[in-house]
């Protein structure tokens, strides 16, 4: 069977540049001077510039990750942590400056908008340029502001919960991010509102060998609903550039939220995110991520099962391609009795690109009649590919279902032999194939992002098959 | 005895978070013998051809450098068997009392026809007793390589073994580990599956009670084309007995139609013991089939409930359904006597 050969890929409009133009760019590198001018610049309260600096000593005593890939190419040095966009914050797309309008519109997000959210973030290099939700969500009490905003608007929430889901020592670029954070989003569902149609934030990352450390901060109170949909892309530069963003979540009792992600980052990005949720008593969280994008990922979202009967389903895929080290996978801590975790995972390797699946499920001792099963997937689609699966299943109570199965391949002959003869090529029936492997993830996603996913298989898979 | 504060072994062959706490074992109450003298408590039956003058092979991975070169520097048990023609089955049984209390040795399986091995580790103390050795497998010309290692250490006793087999074309290794004593056991399990349609099976069983600790590593690289490996681990803890499975498939490139299976079921009796597991699957070819799966749980009321119904009491309920698990393992022991020993052991240790 033929294999892939073609080199990259054309990412069309995501790879559109804009001049590197900004209000002001900090110097490269990472210094107590840096956090200073960055916390300046916020305006930023003393407990929060206290964190930043209490941050940036726990960065320095922290050594880079033992395992995973190989993160030498990335030098702090060359990094700037702030690029400040020509534009203030804005409620209406007319205001927002030409450029970065047009960036937007060419990514359909206020187009989106109008169709299908109640509400968008749209963030560029270090700043929110835009942010507006739909007025009856405001009368409802739900607060959906970008995070600088929230952290004078309400203190106290803020303070409450900014880094205790995340705490600043969990690894290197967690202490990172929190040295250096900007922009991002923060929602607040008060309690028993269910917001029926999703709120999204957009993040794109222009500027050249910069970083992007946004935090995203959701608290969905007792009985309450969101869906919160997270997109993210930049253009490809020659240097390297850093995503260190951060997401904490708050899932109450009897909540729901479902934090779904698009990744499309360059593939010049280091992208070392991190993602915690806290599950309280019968309350859910779900994720819903297609990772595409960047140089290297590592990235595994959390789900901390404390209250009893909290349940959590992680489904996700992975597609690598030439040159791409995506180390992603899914952590659940079974807190609580009676929690349940369903994991279902994929990946697809192509071209050289390596997916990792890398992952924790850990069953404490009290969490009697806790349920896990975990099941992933990986397809390889050529033999210069590779594609490993890690994960650890500590089980620390008798009083528990737990299963995990994986299984690891490539396409079978005998179905594409059976869908040409059913007419097709061999190209149309490889496609129809991954898409069919892709399917159980996209069905998850609301339909524009649905399509958006396998538009991203269809030009990953564009050429490069037959 | 020199005192070492932390023993750190067995090392995964890919690392994850230290977080994880699953990437090698520290072990803080195992103390290495600084001097040994001769081990006078092996027996052997049936080897036709034997060396005792042999040179310490090199293990690929095994426990650590630490380990290795204790087998090195102080062996105080060597032993080559070659099989060139058609064998008797062979018995290395290892017995440790109170004047031979610690056992470094090395055991090299030289086969080029079928042979059938059973080793044995048992102890006739009540001492602390030490165990660490290499048994290395070499497999070559279609031959057939069948070994059963069990251990029936006592439980105050630390044993620790790296088990190495290099495949060659066409040849099979079949290992059925039986691991059931020692306070800390720590096994290392390395295959090289380089030769073309080269196949190896290891089966193991685990039975852990008290404070009896497990760390498996049991790793299997697939280098030819159509090789296979199949990796059955089956086991039980009760009281606050711990284990760590770290199993790996790697499909290197160029294993093409390689096939690999693992599967690991973890049977938990108790609501103090723990388990963790690391079942791997790393690849760089395409043309494979690779599955795993891991279970972990406590027995089914069901089933239990259905045996009481029978008459007969619970604990014996839980010990036919764990026996029963086991079975399939060990009806792969053709010496009966050997077996009878395994499956008494086994009851004894569930009571």
């Amino acid at each position: 069977m033929a294999k892939t050969q073609v080199e990259d890929i054309n990412r069309n409009i995501y790879d559109i540049k804009n001049e590197d133009e900004y209000a002001f760019k900090m110097q490269k590198g990472l210094n107590r001077e840096v956090v200073l001018e960055i916390s300046k610049q916020k305006n930023d309260p003393d407990w929060m510039r206290e964190l930043r600096l209490k941050a940036l000593e726990v960065y320095n005593s922290l050594e880079l990750p033992t395992w995973g890939p190989d993160l030498s190419e990335l030098h702090m040095d060359d990094i700037a942590t702030y690029v400040k966009p020509k534009s203030k914050l804005n409620t209406s797309w007319d205001d927002v400056p030409e450029e970065i309008k047009k960036t937007f519109d060419t990514l359909g997000i206020p187009e989106a908008e109008k169709k299908s959210l109640a509400g968008v973030g749209a963030q560029y290099d270090s700043e929110v340029v835009y942010h507006s939700m739909k007025e009856d969500l405001l009368k409802q009490g739900v607060v959906y502001l970008d995070m600088e905003s929230a952290v004078r608007e309400y203190p106290d929430l803020v303070k409450e919960h900014f880094m205790k889901c995340v705490p600043v020592n969990d690894h290197k670029f967690v202490a990172l991010h929190a040295a250096v954070w900007s922009g991002g989003s923060f929602v607040y569902v008060p309690k028993g509102v269910k917001v029926d149609i999703p709120l999204q934030s957009y993040f794109r990352l222009n500027s050249p060998e910069s970083g992007q450390f946004e935090h995203t901060l959701i608290i969905v109170d007792e009985g309450a609903s969101l869906h919160f949909i997270e997109g993210c892309s930049a253009p490809k530069y020659n240097k390297v550039n850093l995503h260190a963003g951060c997401v904490e979540l708050y899932v109450k009792d009897n909540a729901y939220l479902r934090y779904s992600t698009i990744e499309n980052w360059s593939k010049n990005m280091m992208n070392l995110n991190t993602k915690k949720a806290i599950v309280g008593k019968n309350a859910q969280i779900d994720w819903v991520t297609g990772s595409f994008g960047s140089k290297i990922s590592m990235l595994y979202p959390m789900s901390i099962l404390n209250g009893e009967g909290a349940k959590t389903e992680y489904t996700g895929i992975t597609f690598a391609g030439k040159g791409q080290n995506l180390d992603t996978g899914f952590k659940v801590i079974h807190n609580a009795p009676n929690t349940s975790s369903v994991v279902n995972s994929k990946s697809i390797s192509k071209e050289g690109g390596s997916c990792t699946y890398r992952a924790l499920v850990r069953v404490a001792e009290r969490a009697k009649n806790a349920k896990c099963s975990v099941s992933c997937e990986s397809l390889m689609l050529d033999d210069i590919s590779r594609s490993d699966t890690i994960p650890v299943n500590d089980i620390q109570t008798d009083e528990v279902e737990f299963s995990h199965e994986a299984k690891i391949g490539k396409i079978s002959d005998k179905e594409i032999f059976y869908l040409m003869s059913r007419g097709l090529s061999e190209e149309d029936a490889r496609a129809m194939i991954v898409r069919g492997f892709a399917y159980p993830i996209s069905k998850e996603l609301p339909v524009e992002y649905a399509v958006e996913m396998n538009n991203l298989i269809n030009m990953e898979l564009e050429g490069s098959i037959g | 005895m020199v005192s070492m504060e932390i023993l750190k072994v067995n090392e995964t062959p890919v690392r994850t978070s230290r977080n994880f706490k699953i990437n090698n074992i520290k072990l803080e109450d195992v103390v290495l013998p600084e001097n040994v003298m001769e081990f006078k408590g092996l027996q052997v039956l049936g080897a036709s051809k034997i060396e005792t003058e042999v040179e310490v092979g090199k293990v690929t991975y095994g426990l650590g450098d630490v380990m290795q070169e204790n087998v090195r520097e102080m062996a105080n048990s060597k032993i080559r068997i070659t099989a060139s023609q058609n064998n008797e089955d062979v018995k290395l049984f290892y017995t440790l009392d109170d004047e031979n209390t610690a056992l470094i040795h090395y055991v090299e399986i030289v086969a080029e026809k079928d042979l059938n091995v059973t080793i044995k580790y048992s102890s006739s103390t009540n001492y602390s007793c030490f165990v660490n050795g290499i048994i290395k497998i070499i497999a070559s010309g279609n031959a057939k390589v069948n070994v059963v290692a069990v251990n029936l250490l006592n439980e105050t006793s630390h044993y620790f073994v790296s088990m190495e087999n290099v495949l060659q074309e066409s040849s099979e290794v079949q290992y059925t580990v039986i691991d059931l004593g020692a306070k800390n056991s720590v096994q290392n399990y390395y295959s090289n599956i380089a030769g073309e349609g080269a196949n190896n099976e290891l089966k193991a069983i685990y039975l852990g009670r008290e404070n009896q600790v497990k760390d498996m590593n049991y790793i299997a690289e697939l280098y030819g084309e159509k090789t296979n490996v199949t990796i059955d681990v089956q086991g039980a803890l009760k009281d606050s007995a711990k284990k760590n499975f770290k199993g790996t498939i790697d499909f290197k490139k160029g294993c093409k139609k390689a096939r690999g299976d693992e599967n690991e079921y973890c049977m938990l009796l108790s609501d103090k013991a723990k388990s963790i597991a690391l079942p791997m699957l790393l690849c760089t070819e395409d043309d494979v089939e690779g599955n795993h799966a891991t279970a972990s749980g406590k027995l089914d009321d069901k089933e239990i409930f259905y045996i009481m119904s029978r008459g007969i009491e619970k604990k014996d309920a839980t010990k036919l359904i764990v026996k029963a698990r086991f079975n399939k393992i060990l009806e792969r022991i053709a010496d009966e006597e050997i077996r009878n020993e395994i499956v008494q052991e086994i009851d004894r240790r569930l009571d």
